[in-house]
């Protein structure tokens, strides 16, 4: 499978007993959707985009953003050992798909974005994921960057079919960035 | 060493009369500022502030958890976002 079909799921941080088991930090905003996985696709070298496909025995879903998997086939903690350290990556099939106004941040790149007050913005470029929230950062017609921030307050209406995003941005936010 | 108990939050004095007129008008027009290093007071709260990075505006909009900490925090100076290509499964909060 090619990396592009998935999504980063998190990363194995350490061995977990004696039987091979592997922790696997989760980078997702549900955990509990992953309480039980079926397979996952382990990148073992970094250098390249080879996914090698391995099949999950047994999933333990713990607290702190961290699952326990058994995979199969690895037995042993030299085997798991060998493992640590390496990005995990799940199919984009299994992402549940969104309603409404909530949207994944690689699905709305491309879209176009409609202001209330100002007409068509430009097209998505990337939603930059910073620590406390997030920006959407739209390429203009005219090659200047706007950026407005993805709050509840200022999305207006998310349109998947004709790819438009409506946004309501606060007073003087765009002038900023088209000046 | 932590600032001084008996000095309020350091909040740029322009900064807060740009706020302070906002709020008593109740437009939310945008503020920008350089003043990275004031504090976010309980007052900023519903306001989107362009915080200025070294290299542009960053808008950030004034959430109650955000009370307390300093808008230089909101704005990253650095470009490094992570592997944002491959974080796929975050949705819209």
């Amino acid at each position: 499978m090619k990396i592009e079909e998935t999504f980063y799921l998190g990363y194995t941080s350490k061995v977990h007993g004696k039987n091979g088991e592997l922790v696997v930090k989760l980078d997702v905003d549900q955990p509990n959707a992953y309480k039980k996985l079926e397979s996952v696709f382990i990148r073992i070298n970094k250098m390249d985009n080879q996914l090698v496909p391995f099949f999950v025995t047994k999933t333990t879903l713990q607290n702190n953003n961290t699952v326990v998997i058994k995979l199969d086939g690895v037995e042993e903690v030299d085997e798991a050992k060998n493992l640590v350290a390496k990005e995990v990556y799940l199919p984009l099939s299994m992402l549940p798909p969104l309603k409404g106004n909530k949207f994944y941040f690689h699905e709305v790149v491309g879209f176009t974005v409609e202001d209330l007050q100002k007409g068509s913005l430009g097209i998505i470029n990337q939603v930059l994921d910073y620590p406390h929230q997030a920006v959407l950062e739209i390429i203009s017609p005219d090659n200047k960057e706007i950026l407005i921030p993805v709050s509840d307050d200022f999305i207006v209406e998310v349109n998947r079919e004709k790819q438009l995003i409506k946004t309501n941005a606060p007073e003087g936010l765009i002038d900023i960035y088209l000046e | 060493m932590s600032r001084s108990l008996k000095k309020p939050p350091f909040v740029h004095y322009k900064l807060q009369l740009r706020v302070d007129t906002a709020q008593q008008s109740g437009k939310k027009a945008v503020i920008k500022t350089w003043s990275r290093a004031s504090m976010i007071t309980p007052d900023f709260v519903g306001l989107t502030i362009a915080v200025h990075n070294g290299n542009k505006f960053i808008p950030v909009y004034v959430t109650e958890n955000m009370v307390g900490h300093k808008l230089g925090e909101f704005s990253p100076t650095r470009n490094f976002r992570g592997h944002a290509g491959n974080k796929k499964d975050k949705g819209k909060r």
